[in-house]
């Protein structure tokens, strides 16, 4: 079991610079420390417009702060949207390579298409095509990655024969990524070799059953890059602390926070009843749904807010469940002060994390082309 | 860090003279088969979104505005016609429109629906329907036509996707001598969705209850042939408290 943290960057009203910039640094010092503390990875959204609930709308800029001031923690798209109206491929590919090569070869490159009004409507993005723009997408980019010069015609971009430059310092590139929300999307990430990255909380055991679909049609992929990347991380929660009615209260005060900003935001499914779009997305599934029956919807199981004995428990029963990682929301508007998710962090890494055991074998190579 | 949160600015003096008043009597559930719903969602101005709504509301982001007909032709009430509009808000995290204007097209109808859920009807000739190639809503009132909106480029949702999700309809209404907003309940089960994009032929926004709310973009426009259930109300929510100080409460029977 590895253990990451994933950032939306959301920001508390008024919206002044003051309080923009303390969100910015709070969350690199975070990352800095958990570097430190040796976790694995940290993540970064790509929103815009989202306001209070997400203010990170050039991850690439944040991750290659962190990359500059840490040297072993991976750099995670959580993830690169891959929709022509917000990015052009091309570009996608550059921003991830560079990453890369500044870090070290540190990058993990996460794929999606927004599920928000928002933002597709922000950019005047074409709804109905996203789906098939992410997969035109996921099977160029590797390609510009790995080809001195490559060129293609597809159907959403054409381009003629260039050298897309840099190239990723991974050989032959990142891994790849899905971002998974809506039941199925796991499917799409076995059947292209990509790594699914669980953003949907819910609890452990009614993962599983995605989780034992994802291993078993992974089995018989068609990677798009150049390697299988089958490994499951899972989206959650962390408020570590000793008292652990305390970080109960705690944690459930930032998800509260969390599903409290998510739900002002416009999905997808409200706003454009679409086809592509059969389930909530992202923002939907991180908090209760506000269209469910039923006045109080519970926090899922499987939180990680407790004492470290409680989530010893916890991430034991993730990791029976088939999750290779867990990757930590640790803040919400800034509810919990900095120096308390720090300490969190510590105690985390401290009593809980050498319990398991960090580094799984690569499973870079298989099914490599 | 203390967060300021963002919501309505309308002094919930607005609504103390309303007249409708809720029949927390009617409890029965009431099927409407074959109903035809047109629903269509444009972009407004946020600042007239804070300008409009009450302090318990948040706006949803970014601010809009829905526009729903039914065609009924025919059931427990018989046949008519009604419309409504309201600004999507949201009531802690649920997604409600907050009505400002309601026409049916008889009267009796629009008092049992008054007495349901509070709507604050008037009487005028409301016509939706569906074309080949088009949907087609219109609200006129002696003689003035107060709305004319026109969906085009339609095509099927089909799959897990074809479903329509109403935001509820929330209506300033007395329950007792209080008033208070009450929310729509129903339940639809969805027989075809089709959607397309909604244009505005004429919007008459004074003569629509609210000269502030003029819509600027086009979301969706749906048409859905349903059948709806049509639940008692449950809930009220306050003019001032938000639903997650304690704002939203059950109607006591």
């Amino acid at each position: 079991m590895k253990f990451g943290l994933f950032y939306e960057l959301s920001t508390p009203r008024p919206f002044t610079r003051d309080t923009q910039k303390a969100v910015y640094e709070n969350a690199i010092a975070q990352a800095v420390l958990a570097d430190e503390l040796g976790f694995s990875s940290v993540w970064c959204v790509e929103h815009h417009f989202l306001e209070e609930y997400s203010h990170a709308s050039c991850p690439e800029m944040f991750l290659a702060a962190i990359a500059r001031e840490t040297t072993r923690i991976r750099l995670g798209f959580g993830i690169a949207t891959c929709v022509p109206a917000l990015h052009h491929p091309i570009r996608l590919a550059e921003k991830a390579a560079f990453l890369d090569m500044l870090s070290g070869g540190r990058v993990e490159f996460g794929t999606g298409r927004s599920s928000t009004w928002n933002e597709l409507a922000g950019f005047n993005a074409s709804v109905d095509d996203t789906k098939r723009n992410w997969d035109e997408y996921c099977r160029v980019i590797p390609q510009m990655w790995m080809n001195e010069r490559y060129g293609y015609e597809g159907t959403y971009h054409t381009m003629p024969e260039r050298n897309v430059l840099p190239k990723p310092w991974q050989d032959p590139h990142p891994p790849l990524w899905v971002a998974v929300t809506g039941h199925g999307t796991e499917l799409d990430a076995a059947d292209r070799g990509m790594g699914a990255l669980i953003l949907s909380i819910a609890d452990v055991e009614r993962n599983i059953p995605r989780f034992e679909a994802y291993r078993e049609r992974v089995k018989k992929c068609e990677p798009v890059g150049a390697f299988v990347n089958d490994q499951i991380a899972v989206a959650n929660w962390l408020f570590c602390h000793k008292d652990g009615s305390y970080a109960r209260q705690r944690g459930e005060e930032m998800v509260s926070t969390f599903g409290y900003m998510a739900g002002q935001t416009v999905e997808i499914s409200e706003a454009y009843p679409a086809s592509n779009y059969t389930a909530i997305g992202l923002l939907g599934t991180l908090r209760p749904d506000p269209h469910a029956p039923g006045e109080h919807k519970l926090p899922p199981s499987g939180l990680c807010f407790g004492d470290p004995a409680t989530l010893i428990d916890t991430v034991r029963r993730w990791e029976a469940a088939g999750a290779d990682q867990l990757v930590f929301m640790v803040q919400a508007r800034e509810v919990i002060a900095h120096e308390e998710v720090m300490d969190s962090l510590r105690l985390f890494a401290r009593e809980v994390m050498p319990h398991f055991s960090e580094h799984k074998p690569a499973r870079a190579a298989v099914g490599a082309r | 860090m203390k967060a300021e949160l963002l919501y309505g600015h309308r002094p919930a003096a607005d609504w103390r003279e309303v007249t409708a008043r809720l029949d927390i009597s009617l409890t029965e559930d009431l099927t409407l088969e074959n109903l035809q719903v047109h629903y269509a969602l444009f972009e407004v101005p946020m600042e007239a979104a804070l300008e409009c709504l009450p302090a318990s509301l948040h706006p949803a982001i970014p601010a809009h505005l829905g526009v729903t007909f039914w065609r009924c032709d025919g059931g427990p009430l018989g046949a008519f016609e009604c419309a409504w509009l309201g600004l999507a808000c949201r009531t802690g995290i649920k997604p409600r429109h907050l009505i400002h204007a309601a026409y049916v097209t008889r009267a009796d109808v629009g008092e049992w629906l008054q007495r349901r859920y509070g709507f604050n009807y008037e009487v005028a000739d409301v016509h939706y329907r569906e074309n080949y190639d088009r949907l087609q809503g219109r609200i006129v009132q002696n003689g003035r036509t107060l709305l004319d909106t026109v969906t085009t480029h339609m095509q099927p949702v089909v799959g897990a996707g074809a479903a329509v999700k109403y935001s509820p309809a929330l209506n300033p209404a007395r329950v007792g001598d209080q008033p208070m907003m009450v929310q729509m309940e129903a339940g639809y089960s969805f027989k075809r969705v089709i959607r397309g994009t909604p244009q505005l032929l004429t919007f008459d926004a004074a003569g629509l209850g609210d000269a502030r709310i003029t819509p600027k973009y086009p979301m969706s426009g749906t048409h859905a042939l349903v059948d709806a259930t049509l639940h008692a109300p449950r809930f009220t929510a306050d003019f001032v408290v938000p639903a997650e100080q304690g704002g939203a409460k059950k109607i006591a029977r």
